[in-house]
């Protein structure tokens, strides 16, 4: 508060100890609390710092951390209180997200000035009014409530604007884990109807070819025993050579052993080709549509598909009952069993036990799979549907499998959750409603 | 002066629009506001106006920086006319550099003028300034009305006092600027002497005056 002038007739007037126009810090004019969700919701949006710093470049306020270890882009904007800059706020994130971080800044810069301009004005009324007017009770009660209204209105606005950032972040993270699965998902697709005709071209003419050679075999068996049959007729001496030429050749256990061989190559052949339609039938290049889809076949061809990955010494144990049809999309039902069946395979190295079960109650399917792996610890179990969460190692694993998983099972209207704990491993629980 | 502050090489001017009730002060600042570039200005604020009567104060703040690096902030005030806020009046008018005097030249406010303009001059020697000294112009607003006082009869009234008057409309825009321009131009007189504004700080007259007048 300003001195005092004396009056020129030496009496102190009591309303002239106040002068309006006192300089206000930005430091006055903003709490920590308004501005910290402001600052929050700019890092939940995908920054990695912000901070609020003033003209003598000392910092404010800030949130996040500054990133060191990748490219950057800093976005700085000045904020201005009463045609002055009197602190500027700089948004830092990494480089592919520039037109993110710009448009924060400005987003930022916006908000806050609104809430100086605001708080300067609230400030600047109560002092003018506790100082100087004197209003009835009446009218001040007026004033406050419109003050009071104004001042709610920016902190809606502020949280609002948290809230948007917050919704936006999760849809841009959201609909960029469906990109990336969707771009993993088309490979596979690609590379399941590559390999498909690859090898459907030479195993049909495998396959046909056996059944061929079956036929040309028994032509010679029938031709042999015609041959042993008139040989029989023979005197003894005439049928010795061609006795010892047949125990020689081992004809009798050759005879036995086609059989075998024939059936073996074609039980191969029928293998490959279930292998090949599985494949296919997983990426589901032929059918991206909704069907009427039998949840254990899925389970099945993904298990088949993931062979590869199943780590030796595994048990793996599959308790399946009887399921009706579910009208579905089976290609996004089997990228959430991949994922999550994935996730169990690297569970433990040595000792796994893999199971799967589905049930049917009246109007629910279950499907349940589980691993007794080392468990998720207790503080992170909450965190497994956040896209890019992972617990491996950095390149693992996109950290999007589960995050995908939930968007895929809440889409079908049904639910997903994880149990965890050290002892008993993980199971991953989904509840699928079939539809009336 | 609001502030000078050697150290932060800081100077805070105020600039104060007085008048009667209702004679366009606020519509003064507005079109300030809207004229001028928003280069070094801040927003209008408007202390809660209540039926288009200012029952605090409006405020339009200005801001620049001088070549040797001093910062000026020049806040212009409006105060409210009418007569059960002179507390106000009195707390804006405090430390003032200058003071538009808006009057309204409708035939049927003269007598609010004089009584309004009595109330400025008690009220500077109040605070302790001298109306004699103290940087001021004088507008004659509304000047777009049919119903008004003519130019002779103002020129016979305020020629004598030496004080500039402007004959404006601040409703259309005419001869707003020039009223500021000419405050601003003799603020920067009045405080030149004390702060040598040229010598120290490289900051001419008409810089000054041009750096709040630029037109956006
Ligand atoms: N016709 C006309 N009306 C004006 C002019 N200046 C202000 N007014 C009107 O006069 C009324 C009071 O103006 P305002 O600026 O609020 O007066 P204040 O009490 O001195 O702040 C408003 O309705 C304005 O639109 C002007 O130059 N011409
Ligand atoms: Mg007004």
């Amino acid at each position: 508060m300003a001195k005092t002038p004396t009056h020129s007739n030496g009496k102190r007037e009591d309303n002239l100890f106040f002068v309006v126009g006192d300089e206000k810090k930005l430091t006055e004019l903003m709490t920590c609390q308004e501005v910290a969700p402001l600052l929050q919701g700019i890092i939940q949006a995908g920054a990695c710092y912000a901070v609020i710093v003033d003209d003598n470049s000392i910092r404010l306020w800030d949130h996040g951390r500054p990133e060191t270890n990748r490219a950057t882009c800093q976005v700085s904007k000045g904020l201005f209180l009463e045609g002055e800059e009197v602190a500027a706020i700089m948004v830092q994130g990494v480089q592919d997200n520039t037109p993110l971080i710009q448009g924060l800044a400005s987003l930022a810069q916006t908000t806050l000035q609104g809430l100086a301009q605001n708080n300067l004005k609230l400030m600047l009324t109560t002092e003018l009014h506790t100082s100087v007017v004197n209003l009835s009770q009446e009218e001040l009660l007026a004033v406050n409530a419109k003050l009071t209204a104004s001042e709610a209105r920016y902190r809606e606005l502020a949280a609002s604007l948290k809230k948007t950032v917050e919704q936006r972040s999760a849809a841009l993270k959201k609909a960029h884990s469906r990109l990336l699965q969707q771009e993993k998902m088309m490979a596979v697709g690609q590379l399941a109807a590559g390999v498909a005709h690859e090898i459907n071209n030479p195993l049909g003419f495998i396959a046909s070819n056996l059944r061929t050679l079956a036929k040309y075999i028994d032509r010679y068996r029938q031709l042999i025993s015609a041959l042993q049959q008139a040989t029989a007729t023979l005197p003894a001496e005439g049928q010795e050579p061609l006795q010892a030429l047949s125990k020689k050749l081992k004809i009798a256990f050759i005879d036995e052993d086609l059989q075998e061989l024939l059936g073996q190559s074609e039980e191969g052949c029928h293998r490959i080709k279930k292998i090949v339609a599985d494949l296919k039938g997983f990426s589901h290049i032929d059918d991206g549509e909704t069907t009427a889809t039998d949840i254990n076949i899925e389970l099945e061809r993904t298990l088949n598909v993931l062979t590869a990955q199943i780590p030796e010494g595994c048990r793996v144990s599959k308790d399946f009952a009887p399921l009706p049809s579910l009208l579905c999309q089976p290609a996004l039902l089997c990228q959430v069993f991949v994922n999550i069946i994935t996730n169990a395979l690297q569970a433990r190295k040595q000792g796994l036990h893999l199971k799967l079960s589905t049930q049917k109650s009246h109007n629910t399917i279950t499907i349940e799979i589980s691993d007794n792996g080392p468990g998720i610890p207790p503080h992170l179990v909450n965190r497994v549907f956040e896209p890019f969460f992972t617990t491996r190692e950095v390149g693992e694993g996109t950290g999007m499998g589960m995050a995908v998983a939930y968007d895929i099972i809440t889409a079908m209207a049904g639910t997903i959750k994880i149990d965890s704990s050290e002892d008993r491993g993980t199971t991953v629980t989904i509840r699928l409603p079939l539809k009336v | 002066m609001i502030e000078f502050d050697e150290q932060k090489k800081r100077l805070v001017l105020k600039l104060v629009y007085y008048g009667p009730a209702l004679s366009g002060k606020t519509t003064n600042l507005l079109c300030l506001h809207d004229l001028l570039t928003k280069e070094g200005r801040g927003d209008l604020m408007m202390l809660d106006t209540k039926d288009d009567r200012t029952i605090y104060f409006d405020l339009l703040p200005f801001f620049l920086k001088t070549p040797s690096g001093l910062k000026i902030k020049v806040k212009v005030y409006t105060v409210p006319g009418q007569v059960r806020h002179d507390a106000t009046r009195k707390a804006v008018l405090q430390r003032a550099d200058g003071v538009a005097f808006i009057a309204d030249s409708q035939a049927t406010e003269a007598r609010n003028n004089s009584t309004s303009f009595d109330n400025l001059e008690t009220n500077l020697s109040l605070v302790g300034l001298n109306i004699e000294r103290i940087p001021l112009v004088v507008q004659y607003n509304k000047r777009d009305l049919d119903d008004i006082i003519d130019e002779a009869n103002i020129r016979r009234v305020w020629d004598p006092t030496g004080i500039p008057v402007y004959l404006t409309s601040a409703l259309k825009g005419w001869g707003v600027l020039e009223s500021f321009a000419d405050l601003a131009r003799q603020t920067y007189h009045s405080i030149d002497k004390r702060y040598d504004l040229a010598g120290r700080h490289g900051l001419s007259s008409s810089e000054f005056v041009s750096r709040l007048t630029t037109r956006s």
